[in-house]
């Protein structure tokens, strides 16, 4: 295990902190308007994770990647001990990320051959780093939808969850690629089986959640992401199939298309476009090199 | 015992009729109350004691040039009564009375199409083709609506009713999400889902009442007899039908909780799900509110709200 969260750390570092040598020769960035905090656990199960969050300035980190963003109102951002996996965001209540969801990654990160054999190659540091930006822009996405008023058509859920996928296919092809398998794998890595009541939930499948960001990476540049689709949708993966059926893949130009139309007129007209080419221009993938 | 071919095709008229009167009705009823819960524009108070003499603006005419309507006959003979009922209830030209007040840019005609498709669906097809509206979907609704009423009163028609009603809105949201281009954060066919929700919840309890129920008992039809969805089937563009059952459900009970509480009561919508529905009613009004009310002539709007939409069962055929 000590191996594993030593990974996992690597992955955090290697995702937010960018360290701050990488911040040298810039302008500091850094968004007023977005409060952080960093709550402790309430027993000892969760201090490490809370502890390397900490002093990795995650959520330093995420207040400088939305530099850019300009907010009217306030958003406050906490990593917590829920008591749960996640706590879904609810309008003027504080975007928060459990701890309890980071221990889950590192479980089932562990699941990963460490010779990156797994599903479609992904590694286990891909599959961490991946499903925690995943899961703090999906939330984050949720506030910000609420804090600039947009409208909304489709569940709100699955709005953020495609949102996040945007902002994580605009970060170069190598980034693109990291980010959108680790989410991915997590997606597809539940085990959850859906039956009755459980479609109840606001939140799509796990299933349905793995292939939107399959479609949208797909969309975005099917090139890139070109191994997401084999032209008959049957290639498996312990049993499952792991790629776009041709069904779906028929849409997904037009699904990511639809994203970045949402996206260029109603949230990049609150955007300061020489901060955000700052953020573009960061190597948010920078392997972390300790304090 | 079992009824004759005849009485059967007599059952199935009469209640094709109904449905069909009744969303003439519905469509127009459904107007007038979005105009109730979107902010219209406001005319600065009079400074003055006397009012200004005004000159009474000519009434507008339910037309819309730009809206285009076709029945193409039915190739199979089973589907001929329910094509020649629609053409005698003139269901389309009450849907285009009823779509009269939007605003369509110049240079684009919204095409509505009822035919056989080949297949239990409907679907928007672009702005060149339109919108194609099933006679399989009907008939669909006809064969599993349930024969007696259910313990909770939805009746047989009130099923063919609602699966109507919420095809035909569904349809209609993708053509004015393409039309008006219409920012989508979420997936299309769920936010296509929501606008006939939405509407269906513009026509009051009593409506309400009779459609929404209809439209649960469809998705949840279709959730039976579609076989035990895998993984793999979770890739298509739609939601489960079991999910769209609960998101109509939902729909319904944000918008109207005391008409649906019934619904939690029972069991039928969690009270977890439940308790983010009125949340998630406001989220559909306001995403309508700024990107389809913009698109609304309002002097044609008021005309709608004037317009007796709602026929009563039995009514004769509206005048041409």
């Amino acid at each position: 295990m000590k191996a594993l969260m030593f990974r996992v750390a690597l992955a955090f570092a290697a995702l937010f902190l960018a360290n701050s040598h990488g911040f040298a020769q810039a302008p500091p960035l850094r968004n007023d308007q977005i409060d952080i905090a960093y709550v402790p656990p309430t027993g000892p199960d969760y201090q490490t994770i809370y502890q390397g969050l900490q002093a990795r300035k995650v959520l330093e980190e995420l207040r400088a990647f939305l530099a850019p963003l300009k907010l009217p109102r306030k958003i406050m951002v906490e990593v917590k001990q829920c008591g749960g996996l996640e706590e879904l965001y609810q309008p003027g209540q504080p975007v928060v990320i459990c701890y309890e969801y980071v221990a889950e990654l590192q479980k089932l990160a562990a699941g990963i051959p460490a010779d990156g054999s797994g599903a479609m190659g992904v590694t286990r540091e891909d599959a961490v780093v991946g499903a925690f930006i995943q899961a703090v822009l999906q939330q984050t996405a949720s506030a910000v939808f609420d804090v600039l008023d947009t409208p909304i058509w489709g569940r709100e859920e699955d709005a953020a969850d495609k949102l996040a996928a945007f902002l994580m296919l605009q970060f170069g092809p190598d980034a693109a690629r990291k980010l959108m398998l680790g989410a991915s794998y997590f997606f597809a890595a539940s085990n959850r089986t859906w039956t009755g009541v459980d479609f109840s939930d606001e939140q799509g499948t796990e299933a349905q959640r793995y292939y939107n960001y399959l479609c949208i990476a797909y969309g975005f540049d099917p090139k890139l992401f070109g191994d997401f689709y084999d032209g008959q949708g049957n290639a498996t993966s312990n049993g499952q199939t792991v790629v776009l059926p041709p069904s779906r893949e028929f849409w997904c130009p037009k699904e990511y298309t639809d994203e970045k139309w949402a996206f260029d007129t109603q949230i990049l007209p609150h955007v300061d476009l020489n901060l955000l080419q700052q953020v573009l221009s960061q190597d948010w993938l920078k392997p972390y090199t300790g304090p | 015992m079992m009824e004759s071919r005849t009485s059967v095709w007599k059952r199935r008229l009469r209640r094709a009729t109904m449905a069909a009167v009744a969303i003439g009705a519905a469509l127009g009823v459904a107007q007038a109350r979005a105009q109730t819960t979107t902010p219209a524009p406001s005319t600065p108070a009079s400074t003055t004691s006397t009012p200004a003499p005004t000159t009474a603006a000519p009434t507008p005419t339910l037309d819309n040039a730009q809206i285009q309507i076709f029945y193409s006959p039915p190739q199979s003979s089973y589907l001929q009564p329910l094509y020649q009922r629609l053409r005698e209830r003139q269901y389309l030209e009450q849907l285009k009375k009823f779509l009269s007040p939007l605003i369509i840019p110049p240079g684009i005609t919204l095409k509505i199409t009822t035919k056989e498709c080949g297949t239990v669906n409907s679907w928007w097809s672009g702005r060149q083709d339109g919108l194609f509206l099933c006679y399989e979907w009907t008939d669909y609704a006809e064969r599993v609506a349930p024969e007696v009423p259910t313990k909770n009163g939805m009746t047989h028609e009130d099923a063919i009713l609602g699966a109507f009603l919420q095809v035909t809105f569904h349809e209609l949201g993708h053509a004015m999400f393409d039309i008006y281009e219409v920012p989508i954060f979420g997936r299309e066919e769920d936010a296509a889902d929501q606008m006939a929700g939405f509407i269906l919840s513009q026509f009051g309890p009593d409506v309400a009442r009779r459609t929404f129920p209809g439209v649960v008992y469809i998705w949840r039809q279709l959730a039976t007899s579609d076989g035990k969805w895998t993984q793999d089937d979770f890739s298509d563009i739609h939601g489960y039908p079991l999910q769209r059952a609960y998101n109509y459900l939902c729909m319904a009970y944000g918008a109207m909780p005391a008409e649906f509480q019934y619904v939690v009561d029972n069991g039928y919508l969690p009270k977890e799900r439940a308790s983010q529905c009125g949340r998630e009613f406001v989220q559909i009004r306001h995403a309508f509110a700024k990107t389809i009310y913009p698109h609304i002539d309002v002097a044609k709007m008021k005309v709608v709200q004037s317009t007796q939409w709602l026929l009563p069962e039995g009514s004769e055929i509206p005048p041409k």
